[in-house]
């Protein structure tokens, strides 16, 4: 069983430092092998392993007579839909909730619902109203580790620009976390944090000074905070975190390395495709390395955003014809037809669930102390529609992923029709450690969650 | 209350529940203007200010907003790195600019730069400055002199020098003495060099907030009864964002510390300095980008199959294209905007003359000025590929979305958007219909005309014009009908929908509306409305040069306070 909250690791497992300016820190260490109990179960000093969270997005919604299985209930009871069937080996993982609308209105399309599915609220212009729930909950379990926000990662880049645009997370009114689109740069930022040489490389007087630029850079920020008005403030402040995520990454990097399997995507997927371009190979490289970054506990928060609204992508890598997906299936425009274009949202939808699939497997794969990944996160995912032709808000796409260290019963199908969607991000929210008594706002926000989906 | 009730009651009044969501199931994504829960298109509470052309534009009665942060947008981030460190500096990209009403710069005043964007910029910043102070050579580029030792006294003028144009502001005496301290403490380090210590000094000022936003406070002005008006230095910071998209040189921040900026007097003639200096072109070039779409077209999917000549280099051509025509217009032809509609006058390279058809005669493939033949059916900007392909499908054209990009960019108007959840209707078009007939059907639905009957007949103008913008005759084997209206006036033909163009009353009060939002990074309020007057009037009055413009704009009352005359 794993806990939640910030305290996730003890005291004695920190790195204490002082920066060059002066500044005492404390830094816990990324999860190291050696510091399990016997069972894997949890830290040999008996705190429980952390739970991870993250959503994973795609664009352009579903059908729902393809997408709602036939019937409710838990374990053999229900069986995957078609539009759901490439989720097969993560079934018993796997929440499918069905029935539920979003309640906020559509005030600009592709924008207004994926803000809501993932926040509890409306759109603003180009942001959420509300931190989206990966934001919510990194506050509740993110502090200490090395990216404390979260990694963000993209596979598709078109969006509509109607839309919310291409990132989805939100920390919160303006303050967007676009996702990395490239593999290798992660790649790159990760492997500073990865054991790859049997000698320990010397203390690199280069990163003593990056300290010390990003001192004066801090006090720098300070110093301008008092000047500013409270909306600034907050912007500021945002600036700051990142110069005390980069001193950490710093002092992490001087640290002892974390063990686990690095995979470099130039040397398992060289032919991937471009970034920002759609393909199976760029999901797995990036599969591979958030894996990675959960698993050794450099993050436990993640953003995925697969394609994002309105997403005009080409889905070539799965047949389809070239045209922009949004237009020619999502609103079954295709030059070819009705009947093509519905075929082809059907084998997009699919192929979006497979790559899913893909990451839920491998999550799955990947021992977590006794257990695995999948079994010690939650990932939620969702949509920018319901039925894509008409921007329908009714009988919305959410699914939930893992166990969260047995806090999730999993392997079920709820179907509430006419819930809000929101009761399942209140359900995290609390699952998570969330004491507010509602989640959202104005027509987005709910009271309760969906105590069915908890072991 | 059931769903569609309550959006028809927050929506878009006049034509909530008589739009269809079929009808515009195409026309998304390409709409900058009609993003953000439709506070552009619900204000009207207070009586406007004024009643000259301004008030075409409908300005929204919303507060004025209050930030003073104005991240750098990654044009201006490369400009200014660029200036700083010397023009070969190794870039690459920053956290993606965030674009609001279609313009970067009004996303700057309200986004953040993420966690992660903040480790993009030491990384860049890293590289950069890593690569200017190589060697005491490289260094010289930066510098205003290149300190020898630590103790150097030459340490401390190159750090104010350098942070004065990097924070478009003279240092404080603490910033002094703590970028000097840390290049003399990392210089001093063994194995290092006073260089290393600069770099990392310059790194520091570089990745500060102080350099990364500018910053633009306000003070209130004794001489103006109080109001909210910017200092001489954040004068000097606006003006060179504004008109070089980068930072002030040392000219504009000796005439910042004279004060000589506070007068419109003074303002007016360092704005007519910059405006002649070639850093000028850029920022052009940034608002041409936005003014034509640029990421639209970015996002432009087009079928191989289909159109074999599309290429990425063929779409950055013509983004190329587009950026020298408004320079050309705006800076050496100092010509009427209104006669962007009707020229014929070009720039391509070799791939795009062979696309347009017209002869191409360097041979380093560089960008040269062709007219296009007499009796070319490619008149005037909307003939440009950029507008033509970056609004239209991978196989299809679309009207609609052409039609939209006028509506909003061009004539400023706002289309609103579609309730959700209502269901698809029918094609009611046989097949081997045109897309025209397609549309026209669509539109002889009640539920559908509202919207399509404003966008349609203006996109219908472009119709010989295939989805990546090359001419054509004939659509899906029959004729090209490329007849239509815009605001009752009818054409037959794109040389014809320009003139249309042209004649409306709205143009060149969107063009200013668009050029003030750029620069002062919000909407225009009706706060503004006598700005705006006073600036359409001037355009008129110098016959609607758009170099006039800028340089009356940044004199004028709206760029050089905080607070617009019209607010209590």
């Amino acid at each position: 069983m794993a806990v939640f909250g910030r305290n996730g690791i003890s005291r004695r497992t920190v790195l204490r430092g002082v920066l060059a300016g002066g500044v005492s820190v404390v830094v816990p260490l990324p999860r190291l092998g050696a510091m399990l109990n016997g069972n894997g179960t949890a830290y040999a000093n008996g705190t429980m392993l952390p739970v991870r969270f993250g959503f994973w997005f795609f664009g352009n919604g579903i059908i729902p007579s393809r997408w709602v299985p036939n019937a409710t209930g838990v374990g053999d009871a229900w069986t995957l839909s078609e539009q759901l069937a490439p989720l097969l080996a993560v079934k018993p993982w796997l929440s499918v909730i069905t029935g539920t609308d979003i309640k906020v209105p559509d005030s600009a399309p592709h924008a207004s619902f994926p803000a809501c599915a993932l926040s509890g609220a409306t759109n603003g212009n180009k942001t959420t109203l509300l931190p989206t729930i990966d934001q919510v909950i990194a506050q509740m379990i993110g502090m200490g580790t090395t990216f404390p926000t979260g990694i963000h990662l993209g596979i598709g880049n078109s969006s509509g620009s109607t839309a919310l645009g291409d990132t989805m997370s939100f920390s919160g009114v303006g303050q967007p976390n676009p996702p990395e689109f490239s593999p290798a740069n992660l790649f790159k930022k990760l492997m500073q944090f990865a054991n790859t040489t049997s000698t320990p490389a010397a203390p690199d007087p280069e990163l003593l000074r990056e300290q010390m630029v990003l001192d004066a850079v801090n006090a720098q920020a300070t110093t301008l905070r008092t000047s500013l008005g409270s909306e600034d403030q907050q912007r500021l402040d945002r600036h700051l975190e990142g110069i005390q995520e980069l001193q950490t990454q710093i002092m992490r990097a001087q640290g002892p390395k974390v063990s686990g399997t690095l995979v470099d995507p130039d040397t398992a997927y060289p032919n991937r495709g471009a970034d920002g371009s759609l393909s199976r190979a760029r999901c797995e490289a990036f599969n591979d390395l958030l894996v990675f970054a959960l698993s050794t506990d450099l993050t436990r928060i993640f953003s995925y955003t697969f394609t994002p609204p309105a997403s005009f992508q080409s889905y070539a890598d799965c047949g389809l014809g070239t045209g922009g997906f949004h237009g020619d299936y999502g609103h079954r425009g295709s030059p070819k037809g009705a009947a093509y274009a519905t075929a082809g949202m059907n084998t997009g939808v699919r192929y979006a669930m497979t790559n899913l699939a893909d990451l839920l497997t491998r999550m799955q794969e990947t021992p977590d102390g006794g257990t695995t990944l999948l079994d010690n996160s939650c990932v939620y995912t969702t949509s920018c529609t319901s039925e894509s032709q008409t921007h329908s808000p009714i009988d919305f796409p959410l699914l939930v992923s893992g166990k969260a260290g047995g806090k999730l019963k999993g392997n079920q199908h709820v179907r509430l029709v006419g819930e809000n969607s929101s009761t399942v991000l209140h359900t995290l929210y609390t699952m998570f450690g969330g004491t507010a008594e509602t989640f959202g706002l104005d027509m987005g926000q709910v009271s309760s969650g969906i105590p069915a989906l908890l072991a | 209350m059931g769903f569609l009730q309550h959006a028809c009651k927050i929506g878009t009044l006049a034509l909530c529940g008589a739009l269809v969501t079929a009808c515009t199931a195409m026309i998304n994504g390409s709409d900058p203007k009609a993003t953000g829960g439709g506070t552009a298109a619900t204000s009207g509470t207070a009586a406007p200010v004024a009643t000259g052309p301004a008030t075409l534009l409908s300005l929204p009665s919303t507060p004025l907003p209050t930030t003073g942060l104005h991240k750098l947008t990654a044009w201006e981030f490369a400009n200014s790195l660029q200036d700083l460190l010397g023009s070969d500096v190794p870039l690459a990209p920053v956290e993606a600019d965030t674009l609001i009403n279609g313009f970067a710069t009004v996303g700057a005043t309200s986004v953040s730069i993420s966690p992660a964007g903040v480790g993009t910029s030491q990384t860049v910043l890293g590289n950069a400055t890593a690569w200017a102070f190589a060697d005491a050579q490289h260094a010289a580029a930066a510098l205003s002199c290149v300190p020898q030792t630590t103790t150097d006294a030459c340490l401390t003028q190159a750090i104010n020098a350098f942070g004065r144009r990097a924070f478009r502001r003279p240092l404080t005496s603490g910033e002094t003495m703590r970028f000097v301290d840390l290049a003399t403490t990392i210089g001093n380090q063994s194995g290092s060099s006073v260089l290393i210590g600069v770099r990392h000094a310059v790194w520091a000022i570089l990745q500060s907030p102080q350099f990364l936003y500018r910053v633009e406070l306000g003070a209130p002005s004794a001489a103006d009864g109080g109001r909210l008006k910017y200092t001489s230095f954040e004068l000097a910071s606006r003006l060179a964002a504004t008109l070089w998209a980068s930072v002030p040189d040392d000219a504009l921040l000796d005439a910042a510390a004279q004060d000589s900026l506070s007068t419109a007097a003074g303002g007016l003639a360092q704005a007519e300095r910059l405006i002649a200096d070639p850093r000028a072109h850029r920022s052009l070039a940034a608002f041409s980008d936005q003014l034509f779409d640029a990421f639209d077209l970015g996002q432009a999917q087009k079928d191989p199959t289909t159109y074999p000549a599309w290429t990425p280099t063929l779409e950055a051509a013509m983004l190329k294209e587009v950026e020298l025509r408004f320079d050309d217009l705006a800076l050496t032809q100092k010509a009427d905007y209104l006669s962007f509609f009707s020229s014929t006058s070009t720039f391509v390279n070799s791939e795009l003359a062979k696309f347009y058809g017209v002869p191409y005669t360097a041979t380093d493939d560089s960008f040269q000025r062709v007219d296009l033949p007499s009796g070319t059916p490619r008149v005037g900007i909307l003939g440009a590929g950029a507008i033509l392909a970056g609004h239209a499908h991978a196989q299809l054209t679309s009207p609609t979305l052409r039609g939209k990009y006028i509506d909003n960019m061009l004539l400023c108007e706002v289309i609103p958007p579609p309730p959700p959840g209502v269901p698809p209707l029918p094609s009611m078009a046989p097949s081997g219909s045109t897309t025209r007939q397609v549309l026209e059907a669509h539109r002889a639905q009640p539920v559908c005309a509202s919207c399509h009957g404003l966008m349609d007949p203006m996109g219908f103008g472009m119709e010989n014009f295939d989805s990546t913008g090359q001419y054509r005759t004939t659509d899906n084997g029959q004729p090209v009908d490329a007849s239509g209206t815009l605001d009752g006036i009818a054409f037959t033909n794109l040389a014809e929908l320009g003139v249309a163009v042209q004649k409306n009353a709205r143009t060149v009060p969107c063009l200013v509306n668009n050029l003030y939002e750029n620069a002062l990074g919000r909407a225009p309020l009706d706060l503004d409305s006598a700005d705006l007057d006073r600036l359409i009037g001037q355009f008129a009055a110098s016959g609607n040069r758009i170099d006039q413009l800028l340089i009356q704009l940044v004199s004028n009352d709206g760029f050089r306070f905080v607070t617009p005359v019209g607010e209590e």
